[in-house]
């Protein structure tokens, strides 16, 4: 579903963030990508939807190369890719179902589909009953499961989360886990980036961990410390 | 690529209204701008009508009676003949079917002018270029005691002054077309820049769901279609009601020097359309230019 063959990025003016990195993620996989603060995670993930360029290697999301896709096919491959992050990114003036029906629409979904899906998916992440709130009427917690929905109201084949429980309590967190957790068993696969150890440990997936841009461990069930597998 | 159009209208409108005020300087500069472009079209008709007798050098008309007989006329044509090259250059005959088509024409924007007159009425005429311009004063006298000769015009310094005065007139008006144009160019891409800035938010998760490029572009752009619609339309309204007034400016009928010169409803509102065109295209590709800048996808 995503592989990465000998990929490179460096930023203009600032030391490699991602080196000769060479990563396999199948179909329906939940992986987590984890590192120190700068350790290239981010880049990763920004890779992905080819919201940077690399500069080297190839990369491969839903069986297309990456580097190769013109620009006005980016966005149909940002089709295929919900994404989460820590800071939620729902548009403050609008309520909970136009966040997520604002998805939809945007790309041209037809109203009918729109109207049936949205109170689906806010069902489904726990808000059926506050469709009609504003995000700064919502806890971090809830406001974080609006941009899960609005993520994966597209039925996206993957799932990218970059910190999404970065600013949440040890609860509100575990409720997150358990809903991506969901979302990766109807078979959309997950990557998720962190740097907080609870939570890698509690879940027991593979893990990828990045240190100054090179993947120093790849393991299956892991945690997030370097421990004998 | 679907659009669905009421969210683009929807986004469009809410666009323009955000910013009341730079959407209103700029639809204003845009409608000065255009009425200057429209002032010297439409003078330049009025000047192309007063003078339309008097082209390629023409400086001197000899107009026959109506009910001249044709032995005057073929007697006119034979003197005129003799004269060429010593005294004339070259003359050519206008006849009553061609008079009613220019009279007409100059008339057209008031038809009681033209129900009053007939082909019948209209006199025919000979157009003279002389040999020398500063002897026509003393051809015209010779002329104007012939049998069958209505009247001698020879109107070369009146001419010339309308041509000038038309001249200045059109450059301080494009002079003046151009440089405001560019303050309202610039101001179409600052709106379009700031509506761009307000809605950053939702641009930012449009490109993240995969909203195509068009899709994130056409509401703003059609922000500054619009504005230059809407100016193009005021500029219209003020260069087809005001057209006689912009065209006496430049100078007096070429008939009855007492009735001032008359742009026909047609010609003004074909100018009218090239200027809607004109500020349609300006709002579309300024706005065209602040996305291309201001939005990087
Ligand atoms: N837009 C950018 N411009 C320049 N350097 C950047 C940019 N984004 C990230 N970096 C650098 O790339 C490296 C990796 O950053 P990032 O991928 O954000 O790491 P992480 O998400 O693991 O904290 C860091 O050294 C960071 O300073
Ligand atoms: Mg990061």
């Amino acid at each position: 579903m995503i592989r990465f063959d000998h990929v490179s990025k460096t930023y203009k003016g600032s030391v490699p963030a991602l080196q000769d990195v060479t990563v396999d993620i199948q179909r329906g996989e939940f992986v987590f990508i984890v590192g120190p603060s700068g350790s290239g995670k981010t880049t990763f993930l920004r890779l992905i939807t080819k919201e940077e360029p690399s500069d080297g290697g190839e990369i491969w999301v839903a069986g297309k190369e990456v580097g190769a896709l013109p620009p006005w096919k980016v966005p149909y491959l940002r089709r295929n890719i919900g994404c989460v992050f820590q800071d939620y990114r729902l548009l403050p003036e609008r309520t909970v179902y136009e966040n997520v029906a604002f998805a939809l629409e945007v790309i041209g979904r037809s109203r009918h589909f729109v109207k049936s899906q949205v109170p689906q998916i806010l069902e489904l992440v726990g808000l059926g009953k506050k469709m009609d709130r504003r995000p700064n009427e919502l806890s971090g917690g809830e406001q974080q499961r609006v941009a899960v929905a609005r993520a994966f109201v597209n039925r996206p084949l993957i799932l990218l989360a970059d910190e999404p429980t970065g600013n949440l309590d040890p609860a509100t967190t575990a409720g997150i886990m358990r809903l991506l957790e969901r979302i990766n068993q109807y078979g959309t696969t997950v990557v998720m980036a962190t740097h907080q150890h609870d939570v890698v440990d509690a879940m027991r997936k593979r893990v990828i961990e990045l240190d100054h841009g090179t993947v120093v461990r790849d393991q299956a069930r892991g945690i997030y410390g370097m421990v004998d597998a | 690529m679907a659009i669905p159009s009421p969210y683009v209208l929807r986004e469009t409108g809410s666009n323009l209204v955000r910013n009341i005020v730079m959407t209103v300087a700029a639809v204003v500069t845009m409608a000065v701008s255009l009425t200057a472009l429209g002032g010297v079209l439409i003078m330049r008709q009025a000047v192309n009508q007063a003078t339309v007798q008097y082209q390629h050098g023409v400086e001197m008309i000899i107009f026959m009676e109506a009910t001249a007989s044709s032995q005057e006329i073929s007697g006119m044509h034979q003197e005129l003949a003799s004269m060429v090259p010593g005294q004339i250059q070259r003359c050519y005959y206008v006849d009553k079917a061609h008079a009613w088509t220019e009279f007409k024409q100059i008339f057209s924007g008031e038809p009681d002018m033209v129900k009053v007159m007939d082909l019948q009425k209209m006199p025919p005429s000979f157009r003279c270029v002389p040999a020398k311009a500063q002897n026509v004063s003393v051809l015209a006298n010779q002329f104007q005691k012939q049998p069958g000769v209505l009247d001698v015009k020879y109107p070369g310094q009146a001419i010339r002054e309308e041509l000038a005065r038309f001249a200045t007139l059109r450059n301080v008006a494009l002079v003046v077309a151009g440089g405001v144009m560019l303050g309202a160019i610039a101001l179409v891409v600052n709106t379009i820049q700031l509506a761009i800035f307000a809605r950053r938010r939702e641009v930012a998760v449009m490109k993240l769901v995969g909203a195509t490029n068009w899709f994130i572009r056409v509401p703003f752009m059609l922000e500054g279609l619009t504005e230059g619609l809407v100016g193009a339309i005021i500029a219209f309204a003020v260069t087809f009601f005001a057209r006689n007034t912009l065209a006496s400016f430049t100078g007096s009928n070429p008939f009855v020097p007492s009735l001032p010169l008359y742009v026909s409803p047609h010609a003004a509102l074909l100018t009218g359309i090239f200027v809607v065109v004109v500020g349609a295209l300006v709002g579309a590709l300024g706005s065209g230019f602040a996305v291309r800048r201001f939005l990087s996808v």
